[in-house]
């Protein structure tokens, strides 16, 4: 167990004060000695430990993880549960700094990547989302949503008082919420947009960023009805500004990354990096967050100036649709060895004008927490969404693209041949699609996408001449 | 239940719609789903068309080039049509095309017309908490917009008069249909399922005015008739989330088991009819609210699910209801988890109810005539051990 903690970037100190609570968690979610023993080696395999921020990066999701496994015991009385709720990391994060007795968790990414990609453990929690009404087959419901499900289901996450999502993108995970109102009594909220952007607005987005401002004001509202807390402007902007350094933290890694050759860090980081930004993590912890981003920089900036990197130096260069797998990172670690460097994801490339996202420049903090979620690519509809993936090819100069859509997406999947089509016949650029489910470690069928890869890169290098 | 008369006029809409046109009068399509108002569109001075067509598996196989397989059926066959250029209401017709947004499977039909179409796409936002007061001055804006847009594509001014003579004709047409369909609630009522979904559809490319006309004839005809035609059978409900132009299998082999469907409730495919629209007051806050506020929600709308249950449960109780067939298009990812949730609480209540997943494809006729039959079977007090 100490070994694992200090791979996950645990100080000794830490350690000791910490080790009991840990523990109890650990047994909570089932978690074995030989599953730490599992553990140790995946690390080891997927990540690398010589970097000291990737280490402090584990460890900030093993204790967001812990914290939300003993909430109910440790005394927290009203619990919020987020899921697909982009925007309310920063409400709950400033629930969670300023009132003690109240619990704001967002699970999903701390449980993918505690359970999934540290300990290989997450297919139980779909398979027990499959057994109620996420049921598997054609209609491939979302792997996200199952998990929200199968977490409460299996009892390993505590019941929370209230169920917040946004539909603004997805409808599965606001009808989820509203079978577990039914079912389960636990009170389902919802925040919205309205996504009838018409092509000539793009990229402008006015309407849409109000109406969603409104409507997370409206839920926010609620929340402190019945919690009996105030979420004042102040403790709102305060979160704003630690998030503010936080994504320009990680900006900077991005830039990095996009910009340097040998790549300085292995794709099977990028879900680590990404991820942690869904979490309702108190200011203190999103500082913690940040500097652990500031260490990680440093170290791959001396790998950059002494020309050292994890592939050889002009290993075909990818740009992916869509994220980083989410709960195992076997794609990227396929893609590592095989020698190709993903060195982004669309995610990276915002609506032009929208970002990054100046928290300080908006008095009204739910219109500055709407202007961010607003700035997502997928934010805007096909047609917004293809420009932006363009540009981002251009601005990186990538080899090629791999668009693997999520099917558990509707929104997404329904525009990857549409993607395709436009890479392939603007930017000459080779595109490769795979079928994906981004939350669902099954989809992994290492021998199909070996071959895959394989060929996709033999195309890129042929181009690169 | 004569309905001759308008196959008639059905067969020569197309030459009068194409006449129309070039004389310059507007011909507007839109998607289903009830939230677009045609009230606006016909007060525009324009012609309003619903593009529901589905049940054609050759267009939704087509669509497999621009979209994957969990664009439902009915939106790949949207789309399928938009590639085939066959069907004449979809092509060449239209001046504009209205696409509500609605659940994401039309959501991506309307971006993916927008994008490679050279129609103009007007996407008609449709917020999902359908009973705040946000989200209905949100619809009522875009409905602003549209009217706007109409106004300009027609040349015409739209008045508050010209709005509130069309919720009045619409208002009329949706009172016959549900008269027609509410004589079912009587069980020596002659009125088939097949029959009134079809007349609902053909209310979707008539000429209101005549549709209108018609229905009062169908009407006074039932009035007169009485006889009972259909008595025996079991009573089923038919529901699920989208019944369209031309996808009548489910209720062909349900009326061939010996079923007698004696209401229906869809999401996209039939006119709704449950509700009119306020006459008095502002007309396009009453259109509004009646689109969006007052009509049942979508199984897609945020909180919809014990709303919509109670409805499903009158619906039973008043027209004495003995099975559910719950009729789903594959990859509906909203209505497939409501199906869930449906049969836990009608099997709590000793209702018996059968799940069709559908694709459009009829290489599953065959077990799937087997699965009706059985069901229709066991409503009858057959298979004693079942």
């Amino acid at each position: 167990m100490r070994d694992l903690l200090a791979f996950c970037g645990y100080e000794t100190s830490e350690i000791e004060s910490e080790l009991s609570r840990i523990q109890k968690a650990f047994t909570r979610l089932s978690i074995t000695e030989n599953d730490i023993e599992t553990g140790k080696q995946r690390v080891q395999t997927y990540y690398d430990m010589e970097l000291k921020g990737i280490r402090k990066l584990l460890g900030c999701y093993l204790r967001e993880c812990v914290n939300i496994v003993l909430a109910k015991e440790e005394g927290k009385k009203k619990i919020v549960h987020g899921c697909m709720a982009p925007g309310f990391d920063i409400i709950g994060g400033a629930i969670n700094s300023h009132f003690p007795d109240a619990f704001t968790m967002v699970p999903n990414p701390m449980f993918m990547v505690v359970l999934g990609c540290i300990f290989g453990k997450f297919v139980p929690i779909l398979e027990a989302a499959e057994r109620l009404w996420l049921k598997t087959g054609m209609v491939a419901h979302c792997a996200m949503v199952k998990s929200r499900l199968g977490l409460l289901s299996l009892g390993l996450i505590p019941k929370p008082d209230f169920l917040v999502t946004s539909g603004s993108t997805c409808e599965t995970s606001p009808k989820t919420n509203d079978l577990l109102q039914e079912t389960e009594g636990i009170r389902s909220l919802c925040y919205d947009s309205c996504r009838d952007i018409d092509p000539s607005e793009y990229p402008v987005q006015t309407r849409a960023i109000i109406f969603a401002a409104e409507s997370m004001r409206r839920l926010t509202r609620v929340l402190e009805d019945n919690m009996g807390i105030k979420l004042e402007g102040d403790m709102l902007q305060e979160m704003l500004d630690a998030k503010s350094a936080y994504g320009k933290a990680l900006g900077r890694i991005h830039k990095l990354i996009h910009t340097s050759d040998p790549v300085p860090i292995g794709s099977t980081h990028g879900n680590l990096l990404a991820w942690l930004g869904g979490a309702a993590l108190t200011i203190d912890d999103t500082r913690k967050a940040t500097a652990a981003f500031n260490t990680l920089y440093e170290e791959l900036e001396e790998r950059v100036h002494k020309g050292e990197g994890v592939l050889e130096k002009g290993a075909p260069r990818v740009l992916g649709i869509l994220p980083f797998h989410h709960s195992d990172p076997s794609l990227e670690c396929l893609m590592n060895t095989l020698g190709i460097a993903q060195i982004a994801s669309d995610y990276d490339f915002p609506v032009p004008g929208s970002t990054p996202p100046d928290f300080n420049a908006d008095s009204d903090p739910f219109v500055a927490i709407a202007q961010g979620t607003h700035s997502s690519p997928l934010a805007f509809n096909l047609s917004g969404r293809i420009e932006i993936i363009k540009k981002a090819c251009r601005e990186l100069n990538v080899d090629g693209v791999l668009n693997h859509y999520h099917v558990g997406c509707r929104y997404v999947a329904g525009d990857a041949m549409s993607i395709q089509r436009a890479l392939t016949k603007e930017l000459d650029i080779p595109v490769l699609e795979l079928e994906w489910e981004n939350f669902d470690p099954r989809v992994f069928d290492h021998d199909h996408f070996r071959s895959q890869l394989e060929m996709f890169k033999t195309i890129m290098k042929n181009k690169q001449g | 239940m004569n309905s001759n008369f308008i196959s008639e006029h059905l067969r020569d809409r197309l030459t009068g719609l194409k006449k129309e046109k070039g004389n310059g009068t507007r011909i507007v399509g839109y998607f289903p789903g009830s939230y677009v108002p045609e009230e606006i569109i016909y007060a525009a001075g324009a012609i309003p068309i619903c593009l529901a067509d589905g049940g054609n598996r050759n267009a939704t196989e087509v669509a497999l080039s621009l979209v994957p397989r969990i664009i439902c059926p009915f939106a790949r066959g949207q789309i399928g049509e938009m590639l085939l250029k066959t069907n004449p209401y979809y092509d060449n017709l239209l001046d504009l095309v209205v696409a509500p947004i609605a659940c994401q499977h039309v959501k991506k039909v309307a971006e993916i017309w927008e994008y490679y179409r050279d129609v103009e796409v007007f996407k008609l936002g449709v917020p999902h908490q359908y009973d705040g007061d946000l989200e209905l001055e949100y619809y009522t804006d875009r409905l602003r917009v549209l009217m706007n847009k109409l106004a300009s594509l027609t040349g015409n001014r739209i008045t508050n008069e010209k709005l509130r003579d069309a919720i009045r004709l619409y208002n009329r047409m949706r009172s016959l249909l549900k008269s027609i369909s509410f004589s079912r609630q009587n069980p020596s009522s002659p009125v088939n399922a097949t029959d009134f979904i079809k007349l609902n559809h053909d209310s979707f490319l008539a000429d209101p005015v005549f549709m209108i006309t018609a229905l009062e004839t169908v009407n006074n005809e039932l009035n007169k008739e009485k006889a009972a035609t259909y008595t025996s059978g079991p009573r089923i409900l038919l529901t699920g989330p989208n019944l369209t132009r031309g996808d009548y299998r489910i209720l062909e082999l349900t009326e061939a088991a010996g079923g007698r469907i004696v209401i229906e409730e869809f999401f996209e495919g039939i006119r709704y009819y449950w509700h009119n629209i306020e006459e008095d007051g502002d007309p396009l806050r009453a259109l509004a609210a009646g689109y969006l506020r007052d009509r049942l929600p979508a199984a897609f709308m945020r909180s919809s699910t014990a709303k919509r249950f109670h409805f499903l449960n009158r619906l039973i109780t008043d027209f004495k209801v003995a099975g559910v067939i719950w009729y789903e298009l594959q990859c509906c990812e909203t209505y497939d988890q409501e199906a869930f949730f449906l049969h836990e609480k009608l099997q709590e209540k000793g209702i018996p109810i059968l799940t069709v997943e559908s694709t459009y494809d009829t290489s599953d006729a065959g077990p799937l005539k087997t699965r009706v039959d059985a069901f229709i079977e066991l409503i009858q007090g057959g298979m004693d051990n079942a």
